[in-house]
């Protein structure tokens, strides 16, 4: 018993990251209809960033978080200039091959830079971690939780009472109807791209500075992650990127710990396929529609 | 007030709009007729800057549209009643009409503009925390209506807003379109439905394939025998 | 024709399935991200089928290409009522299910005192057919090409079917195709067939040319690239596809003196082409006019024109 519960709360730890990853990931497939390929690059661009200044200058652990969440950023909008901003209606598909591209772009750029496999990350603090009664909580992964809870929190505030907010809602319900309320789209696309690469730098941040280490893989895996999560959750959903993402943790840690590690990715895998073929709208998201389900042909 | 010079509006190859030219006047209702396909929605999307001309001119008071983004056409004061409502579903109409307000920042005058929408448009008020994707067509086009009034525009368009209506909605709507022409609103409206254009508005043009055919008073156009034959479905005894 | 060349011809010719077979489904309207699934099935079917069953290549590229095509079927099922963004994840996830089972899967016989087979993760060696009978490289090159020339022509004959319009028009719009009469579900399973045997030869003859194949060659990397090369090249034509994997592997090997910066370069390139030409180099429009302009210069034609009458 006490280790489901363990089992249990490492996953909820796990999956708050996952959570923020499918965060992001949400916030521009809800808006733009797309999918970015170049999501988990971009945050590794900001992830090799922290590094390379802990690496080579010693930079505290807030010096490398800024600079991972920046760079993070920077490499999303370069992202959204190149592989969204010209595309035009329809032109869903050219968008994500062209993200698709951009990907192999960023991740060899990264590795020629930064050639090892793998690199050491800072620590948040090097403090024991906290025990509940029989349970043992690591400080950096109650952090992830707080940061989950509190992002998505943020989030929704954002998008129910900022200006900001309402555009991206507007832009999410209707696009062509967005432009005649005088929304500028394009620019709010760009916002929306900041925000999301942001997220996700904070996530990425988060999970490596666990884990004390950043590898080369680290683009693909935050991209499949923040994908299973966001689909196991529903498409579009605030509330379900968190809560499938913490699904997915926990249905990870407990596979991992009666079945090992290649059998808990098959069963993350096997828990997406099930829950396309059986219920596509995820836990919280709406059943899809042939219309929504129209990969980028809506405008 | 809005001077359309030679617009030509393609979609790839095929033009849609082959050179339009037409004045709305301020102060009163102009309406634009057609078959399906003529191009009036082609050329409403154009004015509102979704859809790019290859060449000409739509002049506001002067000032040139062509080259604005969709916002920036807003900010002039040109406010479009789209084809099929187009209202943002997952919102409730308050929160529609906010958007409708999205470019204005006087939060005082947008909650007395919502207060004005509610008492012109009763069933919206009646229903003002319902989402609007779940409105029915007549519901929805008041929405869309109320919506695009919201930025206080200087001229109104409106595409097709009986269509798909039962009559009664119908009537209802026009009625709504002849109020805001009392109230002084500028307003271009396209219509398939002759017969109600020809109670509220003041100068007819008639759009076939991309080009304009008519240009006229209402006494004007009662009195052409083809458009008689063709919109109005009346054929003039032979004297 | 020197080692280097067959190899980076054969390799063209190999990945050139894959592509082929993402082609197929992209012809009905779905994206797959998944074909590399099939790929493997059709590599470690036909690898089990020459190693260690001692069957002949020709049998067992069969058995490998059917393998592959009755798992696609049997996928192309439950995905039915998926469509757009929502199937191409559950085919990312199909795959990579595939791939952990592979690293999962041991089925090793003891022949002439050694293990052979798929060992898991450690993948599969000693596929040593081409080696044990003398198969040499240019025979296998021809071999490669005269498997991907029928299947050229296949899609030659496929354009002008019946078939071939019915797959076409489900692409373009499903709802209409079944208002007119379409079961459109039984002919998108067969499409999965068909691009599941597809990946199953490129998969076999893969295994055969490199006699090691391993689960991790099989990732979803190689599933978005044969999906990119369709997307890139243009969908206008089978030979579309072709050119995505040239542009590839071309640049690939011609650039081996700046290897390290291929892909920020390509990838910068291919975002520049996907803005300038969003649906690839060949693509529907491109194709119909020089479809049209060989038409109207080739002398083959002008005699039936002489007789409808036209100048």
């Amino acid at each position: 018993m006490t280790d489901f519960v363990q089992n249990t709360l490492d996953g909820l730890m796990i999956g708050s990251s996952y959570g923020l990853l499918a965060l992001g990931f949400t916030l521009i497939f809800g808006v733009m209809r797309r999918l970015n390929l170049s999501y988990g690059p971009s945050i590794m661009v900001g992830a090799y960033l922290g590094t390379f200044v802990y690496v080579q200058f010693g930079a505290s652990p807030i010096a490398v978080a800024a600079l991972a969440v920046a760079g993070a950023v920077l490499a999303g909008i370069y992202v959204e200039r190149l592989c969204f901003a010209p595309m035009g209606p329809g032109a869903g598909i050219a968008s994500m091959v062209s993200s698709f591209a951009i990907w192999m772009q960023l991740e060899q750029a990264a590795i020629l830079v930064l050639p090892r496999h793998t690199y050491p990350y800072p620590p948040l603090a090097a403090v024991a971690p906290l025990m509940l009664g029989p349970f043992m909580v690591r400080l950096d992964h109650l952090v992830m939780l707080v940061a989950a809870i509190a992002l998505s929190t943020g989030m929704h505030l954002l998008l129910y009472r900022t200006r900001f907010g309402l555009a991206l809602r507007a832009i999410i319900g209707n696009p062509v109807a967005a432009h005649l309320v005088g929304v500028n789209v394009r620019t709010a696309m760009l916002g929306a791209f900041a925000l999301a690469s942001g997220i996700g730098g904070i996530a990425g941040y988060l999970v490596l500075a666990a884990d004390q280490q950043v590898t080369s893989m680290f683009g693909m895996w935050a991209t499949i992650k923040g994908l299973i999560a966001m689909m196991i959750g529903g498409l579009g959903s605030i509330p379900g990127a968190v809560l499938g993402g913490l699904v997915l943790g926990i249905i990870e840690m407990h596979g991992q710990w009666y079945f090992g590690s290649q059998v808990r990715d098959l069963i993350a895998y096997f828990l997406l396929f099930a829950c396309l073929v059986l219920r596509p709208g995820g836990l919280l998201g709406d059943a899809p529609t042939r219309e929504t389900a129209a990969y980028g042909r809506r405008a | 007030m809005l001077e359309i010079s030679d617009l030509v509006t393609a979609y790839g190859k095929i033009e849609a709009l082959k050179g339009v030219s037409l004045q709305i006047a301020g102060g009163r209702i102009t309406c634009l007729l057609g078959p399906n396909g003529a191009g009036k929605t082609t050329l409403m999307m154009t004015i509102a800057g979704i859809l790019q001309p290859r060449r000409g001119s739509i002049r506001l008071d002067g000032a040139e549209l062509v080259g604005l983004s969709p916002a920036r056409i807003v900010a002039q004061g040109v406010a479009l009643v789209p084809e099929n409502r187009l209202v943002f579903p997952q919102m409730s109409v308050r929160e529609n009409l906010l958007a409708g307000a999205y470019q204005r920042g006087d939060k005082a005058g947008i909650s007395a503009d919502i207060e004005r929408m509610y008492q012109r448009f009763p069933r919206l008020a009646e229903r003002r925390e319902q989402l609007a994707g779940t409105l029915s067509g007549g519901e929805q086009q008041m929405l869309a209506v109320a919506r695009a009034l919201m930025s206080r525009p200087r001229l109104l368009l409106m595409d097709e807003p009986s269509l798909g209506l039962a009559p009664l909605v119908v009537a209802e709507v026009f009625r709504i379109v002849a109020d805001l022409d009392r109230d002084g609103t500028t307003i271009f409206l396209v219509e398939q439905n002759a017969h109600m254009a020809l109670q509220v508005a003041r100068h007819f043009y008639l759009m076939e394939q991309g080009r304009v055919t008519f240009d006229g008073t209402p006494g004007e156009l009662a009195e052409d025998e083809v458009i008689q034959r063709a919109y109005l479905g009346t054929r003039r005894a032979t004297a | 024709m020197d080692d280097y060349l067959i190899g980076v011809l054969s390799n063209i010719g190999i990945i050139s399935f894959i592509a082929l077979s993402a082609y197929v489904l992209l012809l009905t309207g779905e994206i797959s991200f998944g074909q590399q699934a099939f790929f493997a099935i059709g590599a470690y079917a036909s690898g089990i089928a020459t190693a260690l069953w001692h069957w002949p290549l020709a049998a067992g590229l069969a058995w490998g290409a059917a393998a592959a095509a009755a798992a696609a079927a049997l996928v192309g099922v439950p995905t039915l009522r998926l469509h757009g963004l929502y199937f191409a994840i559950a085919t990312l996830a199909f795959a990579e299910m595939v791939r952990l089972l592979f690293e999962l899967f041991h089925y090793q016989v003891l022949i002439d005192g050694e293990l052979v087979g798929p060992n898991g993760a450690e993948g599969f060696r000693n596929i040593r057919y081409i080696f044990d009978n003398n198969i040499d490289a240019t025979e296998f090159l021809v071999l490669v090409y005269v498997l991907l020339s029928a299947t050229l022509l296949g899609f030659f004959l496929l354009e002008r079917s019946r078939l071939g319009v019915i797959f076409r028009m489900t692409g373009e719009d499903e709802v209409l195709a079944e208002l007119s009469g379409v079961a459109v579900g039984r002919y998108k399973v067969l499409a999965a067939g068909i691009a599941g045997a597809l990946a199953g030869i490129g998969g076999g003859l893969y295994a055969h040319l490199t006699t090691y194949v391993e689960p991790r060659i099989f990732d979803v990397m190689l599933g978005v690239h044969s999906l990119a090369y369709g997307l890139i090249g243009g969908l206008g034509t089978a030979l579309g596809p072709l050119a995505g994997v040239l542009i590839d592997i071309g640049v690939l090997e011609s650039t081996r003196w700046f290897a390290g910066y291929r892909m920020i370069v390509f990838g910068g390139l291919v975002a520049v082409l996907l803005i300038v030409r969003p649906r690839g180099l060949l693509d529907e429009v491109v194709v119909r006019n020089i479809r049209k302009a060989w038409r109207r210069t080739s002398p083959l034609r002008l005699g039936r024109h002489e007789k409808q009458g036209q100048p």
